[in-house]
């Protein structure tokens, strides 16, 4: 239900043109908040072609001229972005999957089967919702400190599907409510059993929620700071983030280099969010509306 | 079907994955403070139990904890009164804007998917005295007098920050009212220009009243949002100057792991816990209570 009424709410737009003074208002308000809104960035990826010594001027934005592309090569080499691309990427990809996975088991767990605890433990991952991450960093990094797991991939693992799976689960839960449970039945008479019907109609009917959560889930991972910060110091598991992090520290007065670097990490989220924007949207909305 | 469906083995299978990592890596940890919460442990060695003291001295006698508190307090109110009358006033216009609704709609988020560690460094730089764009800005449009350093001064620090988070969260605000504007059924709008409403009377009477049951949603997230708010305060101040800019995340962090009380910094995760949970349970029971359906 939610998915549908969600898409059109994004989708069909509303017609009701204004009159032209209203019209000329309506824009020069829209232009300026959009600008307010994207002219940091513009300044960033602008500021990262210029030479360092360009900085100080009082123009706002500088042609650049010619422009440092080396600035990105410095940021790439120096900032050590592939090694800490592929690690994001990694920790990324393996919370995403297994935080859709999970989730789908256990809300199938609470919508379908029948069991006397299942308000409880649904209420419960309720409450993981609201706990702040910030407030597990101390305990977490003590129990990973005894446990030997800080400076590994599951550091990062287990608590990013952690927290994503209470949001992950109740938008799965939500969607799965409108399967009808006649479907179901039929494969049971068929002989199928629970995994028979998680794997060939449970998981294939439940795609569209799953690619939602999984895109909003990505962001999330993609761009998580405080935990990496925490719980890594080995330069083998560093994440993203740390490039910008330990570019402005050690190479401080390489300006360009510095706008580069953040120019590089912010590319591909903006990337993967204009190609799934709708995706996002239905998400954070399925979301915040629950 | 019945018996398949409470087959004991099956259930626990397709629980217990899920189950245990939210336990292990949110609530078991949450217990754990509790009980570190009552020591005086500074991280290495032999440590004493020490009750209630670390929480009386938080609650009582911490000026750096009520300060955050205070800041929270600040971003919660700047983000009601001043982000969202925005985002709603936004998510209206934006519906006339015919062709370039998705366009707009696209740049108006973007802030919100880059990330927080980007986002802080890149305002750092915009907030810079030596080359900084705000002041490059207000010099260019011959308002030099006002030129500062953003985030060096403890008057205007905060208020710096706390526009930072709202740049960054405007797009989610402004999304949920959108939303909340296009469940509204187009044969209100009819129906209105047929009784002759003007704009403000259609806004005014119909639409907004309409968009009630999201901008108590949009309020509830937005409140628990500002509480955990944090990262942008860690990389752009770190709670400086003073503690001008602190946040309860951000004390925490630094009580823990600079100070390395872990003693008293698990004791400000509970509370930190606690007032968030309070303030959910509350915010919910006042603003949800009635939400309708249109």
């Amino acid at each position: 239900m939610v998915e549908e009424t969600h898409q059109n709410q994004i989708n069909i737009p509303k017609k009701r043109p204004l009159r032209s003074v209203g019209k000329v208002i309506l824009y020069a308000i829209m232009a300026l908040i959009g600008i307010v809104q994207i002219f940091p960035l513009i300044w960033l990826f602008d500021y990262s072609l210029l030479k360092s010594g360009d900085f100080f001027g009082n123009a706002i934005l500088q042609i650049p001229n010619p422009p440092q592309w080396e600035n990105y090569i410095s940021a790439f080499t120096q900032g050590k972005v592939l090694p800490y691309f592929i690690n994001s990427a990694l920790v990324t990809f393996v919370s995403v999957v297994l935080t859709a996975v999970v989730s789908v088991l256990l809300a199938y767990a609470i919508t379908r089967m029948k069991w006397r605890l299942s308000a409880l433990v649904a209420n419960i991952i309720l409450i993981g919702m609201m706990i702040p991450i910030h407030a597990t960093l101390l305990p977490n990094f003590i129990i990973f400190h005894k446990i030997d797991l800080l400076n590994s991939y599951w550091a990062l693992i287990l608590p990013y599907t952690a927290f994503n799976i209470p949001i992950s689960m109740f938008i799965i839960t939500g969607f799965m409510q409108t399967i009808p449970r006649s479907i179901e039945e039929a494969a049971v008479i068929d002989g199928s059993s629970i995994f028979g019907i998680l794997r060939h109609i449970i998981f294939p009917l439940t795609k569209p929620a799953i690619a939602t959560i999984s895109v909003v889930n990505f962001i999330n991972c993609w761009n998580e700071f405080i935990m990496a910060y925490t719980f890594i110091t080995a330069d083998k598991y560093k994440t993203l983030p740390f490039s910008i992090i330990q570019f402005t520290g050690q190479y401080s007065s390489n300006y360009g280099a510095q706008f580069a670097v953040m120019s590089l990490i912010a590319i591909p989220s903006i990337i993967i969010y204009l190609i799934f924007t709708d995706e996002i949207n239905k998400g954070l909305m399925a979301g915040s509306i629950k | 079907m019945d018996r398949l469906m409470s087959d004991k083995k099956t259930i626990f299978t397709l629980v217990a994955p899920g189950f245990l990592i939210l336990l292990s890596m949110i609530l078991l940890p949450i217990a754990m403070s509790v009980y570190y919460g009552t020591t005086d442990w500074s991280g290495i060695g032999s440590f004493n139990f020490v009750g209630l003291e670390n929480f009386k001295n938080i609650i009582f006698h911490d000026d750096v904890f009520r300060k955050s508190l205070l800041n929270a307090l600040y971003l919660t109110v700047a983000t009601i009164l001043i982000q969202h009358p925005l985002a709603i006033l936004l998510a209206i216009l934006i519906t006339h804007c015919g062709r370039w609704e998705k366009v707009l709609r696209t740049i108006l988020f973007i802030p919100a998917i880059i990330s927080v560690v980007v986002t802080a460094k890149l305002w750092a730089s915009v907030y810079n005295p030596q080359y900084g764009l705000l002041n490059n800005m207000l010099e260019t449009v011959g308002l030099s007098f006002l030129k500062q350093d953003w985030l060096g001064d403890p008057r205007f620090a905060i208020w710096s920050v706390i526009l930072v988070v709202m740049w960054q969260g405007f797009g989610y605000a402004f999304l949920l009212y959108y939303a909340g504007l296009k469940g509204v059924p187009e044969e209100l709008y009819e129906a209105a220009k047929i009784d002759g409403a003007n704009y403000f009377q259609l806004y005014g009477r119909i639409v907004i009243p309409l968009l009630a049951p999201m901008m108590r949603v949009a309020i509830v997230i937005a409140v628990i949002t500002c509480l955990k708010q944090m990262e942008v305060v860690f990389l752009m101040t770190n709670g400086g100057p003073g503690s001008s800019t602190q946040l309860l995340g951000n004390y925490l962090y630094q009580t823990a792991f600079s100070k390395g009380l872990y003693g008293y910094g698990n004791a400000i995760s509970v509370v930190f816990v606690i007032i968030v949970l309070i303030i959910t349970v509350i915010l919910n029971k006042i603003l949800t209570r009635d939400v309708g359906e249109y």
